[in-house]
């Protein structure tokens, strides 16, 4: 029953801290305008050449409009495939993406054995004794989870074990490697390959709808030293990703959308005038201290 | 390799962490040996007194050394309380959010040194690598508020906080344009050159220790006389009677210059370093929106002839005043808008940085003015004549008017309808490289930093206009332009070609937009620009 409850409270503290995280960049205050172009958000070809709403005399009076299109567009291209990193930085790109691609399939991994946990629990068996059930819907959810699964742990495997050889053979990187870095991808090293391991006994992976159907009805987790190692190791993983820098899924939200993306204009009248308007009402409690900041007026910041 | 590591900025007094030599090979005819002129000497009684121990180039001419140890300890405690600052919502509410991402997330992938003009130009020197500077910031924080202990070191808080590495810092927070390509190629999205910004500002707001141009004989000038260059009201008006004598005498027609006219649509501010250095941009300005018959003015009022904010750079108390001080000089004439001429940093400062300044009465609106120039071609208000600009032309994209702005098309419209043998450099637009001058360079001139500024910082824009040119470099009948539409460009790309002496043997020549524009208007039986006018009836139809 311990395990059960370490992966709530795993499941939990990641969700949790990860909140936490989006609570505190979203409480900061409205930042100065620190767009970087090209902003997808503008309109047809400006969005990909680099433009703005500033190349129109008077735009101040046209009517503004966003492209969500191109701003969701752009977002799918940095998340799916690490567009930034693949333009910039080729061989980087091979070994990140080949982690992060594994990190995207097992959590599809993992909604699949929510979904193959859900029909056995609803009276639909997944396997038989000789494997995948009949069912179309049985067959579809077990090999699904079984190629997502494999393929998920071997590529976070292989992609974790690459970047970490690069950091320690690659003369530059290693120079700037600090000791938490290493760890952090050792980490998602052990967890992956305990991962494979538990695999190795079981391909269909029944162990994790066992432990997914033990969390939905609270029911003890069964597991040899295998399964209970590669459950500690991903539930500490779960509870250590969002207070590190791991947890730049919530970064590079923010760094793209309130800062690089965000050249939403202070038009007379807009709700981001009103926004200027208490940032600047509001006093600063405390001040910087050279002899030219005196204290007529809002100081912090332009 | 360079074995540098960021670890490094700590070490002794006795240490230069680098020497400058073997640079990037420039393109034809600057591969040839002599023809870029050797480095001066460092002075050995600046070493007493600055920091010449990262690279031998005194940028921040005010950050000296300590002189007792009372001093150096009171000096190092004030760096540590403004590096607290930087991260209180309380002193730096408009950058916190993108300092902190920047601070907390880089993954050290490295794809910010390709991007970086100024570590490729001076030969991959570790020192100018983005993330060296701003490892060296999280290492000291990491330190400091975690002390010496496991903790510290398990994330990188591995060095010790001594003077020389504040010192060093000081200076390497001015070997970077802020021109912002790094976080271009950033897969995060974060900006090194931000970091290098707020190690300015934490210099500048907490140890009141900034360049004397950008600080004392820059903005504390400008909120004194109303101009950066010391440019008195007095001053302006005389200026403009010259300018509008000059255009008399150039193009035979008399323009008045509208001051201070209540209630115009416009109100046209400029750098103020043009009407010192190159009248003809303000002139010409003034030709086009006369001839185009807007209804336009310029101010007399503080800060309201002077577009510049160097405060952008380093300080955001200064830059909130000066920007406050421009809008009120618009709301002092009741204009509907203010438009920025040729000045990348002043475009951004007064559209983009101070966005979110103002409320209300002093929120006014602000506009690029390429935009009204090409629409001044586009509407066929004034005749233009394209062979009139018939010779070899190139465009400098200002780092502050495209990649932070987006302005990249009108100011390309423009030189595509009047110049037939524009050509872009490579790359341009958004992906375009600085000039060497962008972050307060251009202006900042102290000690042996001119030189550093235009052997490093400018060199891979000198590259591009040289490659720009291959076709016609070596001839030197040819006249060719480098189109550098924003003030602090123009420095730059000034002092380069004085320093390789471009215009003197390649005839390269380098001004603004609305001179080419002039150049070929219709109405004028010569040309504008002087090194075009000796020899102009024989080469009429080049």
């Amino acid at each position: 029953m311990l395990l059960t409850v370490f992966m709530y409270l795993a499941a939990a503290a990641f969700a949790g801290f990860s909140l936490y995280k989006v609570y505190l960049f979203a409480q900061n205050p409205l930042n100065n305008r620190w767009e970087l172009y090209p902003v997808p958000g503008e309109l047809g070809t400006r969005g990909s050449y680099g433009g703005s709403y500033y190349e129109e005399a008077e735009w101040w009076a046209r009517p503004r409009q966003v492209s969500h299109t191109g701003v969701y567009r752009e977002m799918l291209k940095e998340s799916l495939f690490m567009r930034n990193l693949f333009v910039n930085r080729r061989k980087h790109w091979r070994l990140s993406y080949a982690m992060h691609l594994g990190i995207y399939l097992l959590v599809f991994f993992t909604f699949l054995l929510l979904a193959g946990a859900i029909t056995e629990l609803s009276g639909l068996r997944l396997t038989t004794l000789t494997g995948a059930g009949n069912h179309p819907w049985a067959r579809l959810v077990y090999f699904a989870t079984s190629v997502t699964g494999a393929c998920g742990a071997s590529l976070t495997a292989f992609g974790s074990a690459s970047l970490l050889f690069s950091r320690v053979l690659d003369g530059t990187l290693r120079k700037y490697t600090d000791f938490d870095e290493y760890f952090n991808l050792c980490f998602i090293l052990a967890a992956a390959v305990s991962g494979l391991i538990v695999w190795s006994t079981d391909p269909g992976f029944n162990y994790g709808r066992e432990v997914v159907t033990a969390m939905l009805t609270f029911a003890p987790i069964r597991g040899g030293t295998a399964l209970t190692v590669h459950i500690l190791l991903f539930g500490a993983l779960l509870i250590y990703i969002p207070r590190t820098k791991m947890s730049h899924y919530i970064g590079k939200y923010f760094a793209y959308h309130k800062v690089l993306w965000d050249n939403e204009p202070n038009l007379s009248g807009s709700v981001m005038e009103e926004k200027v308007r208490k940032s600047l009402e509001y006093i600063p409690q405390d001040r910087w201290s050279a002899p030219h900041v005196n204290s007529a007026g809002r100081q912090d910041s332009l | 390799m360079d074995s540098l590591k960021p670890q490094d900025i700590t070490r002794p007094l006795s240490d230069q962490l680098i020497s400058l030599d073997k640079f990037m090979p420039l393109p034809a005819p600057y591969d040839k040996p002599g023809m870029e002129p050797g480095p001066s000497p460092l002075k050995e009684a600046w070493k007493d007194n600055h920091c010449t121990t990262l690279d031998g180039i005194i940028g921040n001419d005010r950050l000296t050394r300590p002189g007792t140890k009372e001093e150096e300890e009171r000096f190092v405690k004030n760096f540590l309380s403004g590096m607290d600052k930087l991260f209180s919502k309380e002193t730096n509410s408009g950058f916190l959010t993108p300092f902190l991402l920047a601070f907390e997330y880089c993954a050290k992938c490295d794809a910010c040194s390709e991007a970086c003009h100024i570590f490729k130009a001076s030969g991959e020197k570790e020192v100018y690598r983005p993330i060296f500077r701003s490892e060296a910031l999280r290492k000291l924080y990491r330190r400091y508020k975690k002390g010496g202990g496991l903790a510290a070191r398990f994330t990188g808080g591995d060095m010790e906080i001594n003077l020389e590495a504040v010192l060093r810092l000081g200076e390497l927070a001015y070997r970077c344009n802020l021109c912002r390509r790094c976080a271009q190629n950033c897969p995060l999205g974060l900006d090194n050159s931000l970091i290098a910004r707020e190690i300015r500002a934490l210099f500048s707001m907490e140890m009141g220790i900034a360049p004397t141009s950008l600080h004392e004989r820059g903005t504390l000038l400008q909120l004194k006389t109303g101009s950066s260059t010391g440019m008195k009201r007095k001053a302006f008006s005389n200026i403009i009677e010259f300018i509008e004598e000059e255009i008399a005498d150039r193009t035979g027609k008399m323009y008045k210059i509208p001051v201070d006219k209540k209630g115009a649509d416009i109100l046209l501010i400029h750098n103020a370093g043009e009407f010192l250095s190159w009248p003809d941009n303000p002139a010409a300005f003034a030709i086009l929106f006369e001839e185009a018959g807007l209804n336009w003015t310029m101010s007399s009022e503080l800060a309201g002839y002077d577009a510049v904010n160097y405060g952008i750079w380093y300080d955001d108390v200064q830059a909130q005043k000066i920007a406050l001080a421009q809008r009120r000089a618009a709301r002092e004439l009741g204009v509907r808008r203010i438009v920025i001429g040729e000045c990348g940093h002043a475009h951004r400062a007064a559209a983009v940085s101070s966005d979110r300044l103002a409320a209300g009465a002093d929120n006014i609106p602000r506009e690029s003015s390429f935009p009204i120039l090409r629409d001044i071609v586009r509407s066929g208000a004034v005749k233009f004549d394209p062979l009139r600009n018939n010779f070899p032309v190139t465009l400098h994209d200002p780092c502050n008017i495209v990649r932070s702005m987006g302005v990249v098309m009108p100011q390309r419209q423009i030189l595509k309808a009047l110049c037939p043998q524009f050509r872009e450099m490579t790359p341009h637009g958004v992906n375009n490289y600085c000039c060497g001058g962008g972050g307060g360079f251009s202006v900042m001139r102290e000690m042996n930093f001119s030189e550093w500024k235009m052997k490093v910082a400018a060199r891979m824009k000198f590259k591009q206009i040289l490659d720009a040119f291959q076709d016609t470099i070596q001839d030197p009948v040819i006249p060719k332009y480098v189109c550098a539409p924003c003030s602090n460009c123009k420095g730059a790309i000034r002092d380069m070609l004085d320093l390789y002496q471009a215009t003197a043997k390649f005839n390269v020549q380098y001004a603004g937009i609305v001179e080419l524009m002039v150049n070929a208007m219709v109405i004028f039986d010569r040309p504008y620009f002087e090194w075009l006018q000796e020899g102009w009836a024989e080469r009429k139809g080049i």
